[in-house]
């Protein structure tokens, strides 16, 4: 086996904090990302209980109206976008060039104001609560009601126009890095599946992003500057907001959710010793997700009386095709394994169980007469919660505890690893199973407060107490990250068996990355070093 | 010794299964119904027709498919350090697993393509019409004495109107048996005028002139409120009907109209 060397520049000492606060290193930056998403990750989760709090009982006074608004608007904007869009953007980033064998991002200085942008977007999101109160009218920002809210929701706007900007920029960056920096060897079709994902989300991130920050200019226009584009008693349309709003973020569920299924797919076949079971269907099935996203914006909007009913009512139905696609060729990657059941893998197996409910419960909103029941209720909130906790935020761990020793050079400790997973998938599914069955019973979402007679306070208060099980679950997690950070450093370059080229150098990687790469023959040069290629 | 090792873990799924079928079961009571609230009109029984019908392909296809990766998960752990056969992948297979859910997506399409015409049948010129006025924080309706409906005395002019306030939720009364249509109204924001017995919601659009019709099947009262955030009170913007006899009705409509206060003459 011959390898390839590579030059390696020369790099000047910094301060530590000089150093971070300058770096244009992918890694560093990776890092940046991940710490920052984490803590946003944190704060929407507190918001989270705060709203399950008031939840609790029927007829609550824990927070007034204004208040329990403002909360959920906040607890979705922190978690979608400054928790789950841009902790992919810190995944890719760290990961990405490794795994192509690259020495950094294409153009690291934009890579670096892509994550630079995020945390001043975080706070001034948040600075809404200094100034008579953040932005109370949901992350949808449905108008009219949005002309008329408070300063809250002008600082949103502006942060969110921001973190569109970081997104759009970072997609450029991690398309030309993966078009033009793959190692020797490494055709399109050799490209681990982590990447594809990232490519694809970069695919529908340039494309959908511009259009949400052209509406929220729009709505910016029509609070501040008189205009009048969703007002119609200035000759606008209130629902061209929504077809503007949901033609980004329709795909932006896609953007949430095809990095964690990348993350799986790189997991499944190192613990179940076996390859991706369809790599080249997979691919087209992400390209078919990413594809049709575009084409079923609308069915968030059934019971506006205002759309094509049949059409996105197919379309929705027909998103189900790649994803199965993609279901079954995860079993078939455990079919006939050897499967063992470390961290990353418990939560890749959490997030197979799980995104299955979100998958399947998403169907009902394709039947386009069922939508006209469940639509606005309980129901919706517990499908996105399967495919964005018990979908994402698994695959979020997932790619942590399966990452954290390349990345810190560590191992978290299996026995921690066990005990907050048992207790986030139970405390998830005592949070978001029960909102099915409020929901066909008629709880509207984004109510402050219930009556009594309506009968929902058993599965409110069920509801409750599983998501403070999920806060309950992150005490292990951080007791492990602290316990591993007083460690020394110990980890070998490859403590998995790993298939791809970031188990080939140090944990953590040097500066430039690699000193050297092997030959890539296929999806796997780790596993084909290995075991040769007879393995095959 | 793998084989006890195996039993320990069937006994434990067996338990995991027992203990959710209990769970299910105890709650199921609360939600007959297949976990829908009672279809009071001929449309929301037919989407409760199709509710239950996809409900029963997604169990089976959550049953199918979480139970073969529980099997994949106890049947394949590794029990040797011998490379498991490398498969990288078979075509038929991709085309079987896509075509299946093709066809059950073209089922369920079509079916639900079905009911979505019926339910949005349009009104009969004759029927009862109610004007919906959704602002914050509670509902108007207005009924026109010149559609009042089946059976209903020679056309008068006028109209009457319940109003309601977020404290004081309004009722109104609609009779069994016959199609009602609803024109949704809005001067201010976005509702969602919703009623679960109905199985049905309908946005209310500043703008648009949104109807639906129903025909209710069974008396009684009912209670629904908005589903499109709405502004601080959205919560409270509850509502309520009661469905009557037609006789009922005619005398609760003589009632209203005796009550000048709430009759504007046009």
């Amino acid at each position: 086996m011959t390898s390839i060397a590579i030059p390696r520049p020369a790099y000047a000492e910094r301060p530590w904090i000089l150093d971070w606060l300058t770096t244009v290193d992918h890694k560093k930056l990776g890092i940046l990302y991940l710490y920052t998403t984490m803590f946003f990750f944190a704060v929407g989760g507190i918001l989270a209980l705060l709203v399950r709090a008031q939840l609790a009982v029927a007829d609550n006074t824990f927070v007034n109206n204004d208040a329990y608004n403002q909360l959920f608007t906040m607890h979705a904007s922190a978690m979608l976008f400054l928790f789950i869009i841009p902790v992919w953007a810190g995944f890719g980033n760290y990961i990405v060039p490794l795994q192509i064998g690259a020495a950094d991002m294409a153009f690291p200085r934009i890579n670096a104001l892509s994550f630079w942008l995020i945390p001043p977007a975080g706070l001034l999101m948040f600075s809404g609560f200094l100034f008579g109160g953040a932005s109370d009218v949901g992350w949808t920002a449905y108008s009219p009601l949005a002309r008329s809210s408070g300063v809250g929701l002008d600082l949103w706007i502006i942060a969110v126009i921001i973190l569109g900007v970081s997104s759009t920029i970072g997609a450029a960056n991690f398309m030309v890095t993966m078009f033009r920096m793959r190692a020797p060897g490494m055709t399109m079709f050799r490209m681990p599946i982590f990447c594809w994902t990232m490519l694809v989300t970069a695919v529908l991130q340039l494309l959908a992003t511009p259009v949400l920050a052209s509406g929220l200019a729009m709505l910016y226009i029509d609070r501040n500057f008189g205009g009048s584009f969703f007002d119609p008693n200035g000759g606008g349309n209130a629902i061209l907001w929504q077809n503007i709003f949901w033609f980004y973020s329709h795909p932006a569920v896609y953007i949430m959710i095809l990095p964690g299924m990348g993350i799986i797919s790189e997991i499944l076949p190192v613990f179940a010793r076996k390859p991706l079971f369809g790599y080249k269907a997979f691919v087209f099935a992400t390209m078919g997700i990413g594809g049709l996203g575009f084409s079923v914006w609308a069915h968030h909007m059934f019971t506006t009386g205002a759309v094509l009913k049949p059409w996105f009512g197919f379309m929705t139905f027909m998103i189900g095709v790649p994803t199965g696609v993609k279901m079954f060729n995860w079993l078939g990657t455990l079919w006939r394994g050897s499967i063992t059941f470390e961290a990353p893998m418990l939560f890749a197996l959490g997030f197979l169980s799980m995104f299955l409910i979100g998958g399947i419960n998403g169907t009902f909103s394709a039947a386009v007469p069922v939508d006209f029941a469940i639509h606005d209720t309980y129901f919706v909130v517990a499908h996105i919660h399967y495919v964005l906790f018990g979908g994402a935020v698994f695959a979020v761990f997932a790619g942590l505890y399966y990452w954290f020793p390349k990345i810190w050079g560590r191992r978290l400790d299996e026995r921690l690893a066990r005990i907050h997973f048992a207790l986030q998938f139970i405390g998830f599914n005592l949070a978001f199973f029960p909102m099915h069955l409020l929901g066909l019973d008629g709880m509207p979402r984004r109510i402050a407060t219930y009556s009594e007679s309506a009968g929902w306070e058993t599965l409110n208060l069920i509801s409750t107490i599983g998501a403070f099980l999920i806060g309950v679950a992150m005490i292990p997690f951080i007791i492990n990250v602290v316990m591993a950070f007083l460690r020394p450093k110990d980890q070998p370059n490859d403590p998995w068996e790993g298939n791809t080229l970031e188990w080939w150098t140090t944990s953590p990687p040097p500066v430039h990355n690699f000193d050297s790469l092997p030959e890539v023959h296929s999806e796997r040069p780790l596993w084909d070093l290995r075991h040769g290629n007879a393995a095959h | 010794m793998p084989s006890t090792g195996k039993l320990r873990v069937i006994r434990r799924v067996n338990l995991l299964i027992s203990a959710a079928l209990l769970a299910i079961a105890s709650i199921s009571p609360a939600f007959a119904g297949w976990g829908m609230p009672e279809p009071i009109t001929d449309q929301a029984k037919r989407i409760q027709d199709l509710w239950v019908f996809t409900l029963i392909i997604a169990v089976a296809v959550f049953f199918a498919v979480e139970g073969a990766l529980l099997y994949a998960i106890i049947r394949y752990r590794k029990k040797s350090d011998a490379l498991p056969k490398q498969t990288h992948g078979s075509t038929a297979l991709e085309i079987v697993w896509t075509t299946i859910p093709v066809l059950i997506v073209i089922t369920l399409f079509s079916y639900s393509f079905i009911v979505l015409r019926d339910v949005e049948k349009k009104a009969p010129s004759d029927a009862l019409s109610i004007e919906v006025d959704g602002f914050q924080f509670s509902w108007q309706f207005t009924y026109d004495l010149a559609r009042l409906g089946q059976g209903q005395a020679p056309a008068q002019e006028g109209t009457f109107s319940i109003i309601g306030t977020a404290a004081n939720e309004p009722t109104f009364v609609i009779p069994v048996g016959e199609p009602v249509e609803f024109r949704l109204k809005s001067n201010d924001v976005i509702h969602s005028f919703y009623l679960p017995n109905f199985h049905y919601k309908l946005d209310v659009v500043p703008g648009r002139d949104n109807r639906f019709v129903i025909t209710a099947n069974q008396t009684g009262e009912f209670t629904g409120q908005c589903a499109e955030l709405c502004g601080i009170n959205h919560a409270l913007m509850r509502f309520h009907v009661r469905v009557v006899e037609r006789a009922e009705f005619d005398t609760w409509v003589a009632e209203q109209v005796a009550n000048k206060a709430t009759v504007r003459q046009p």
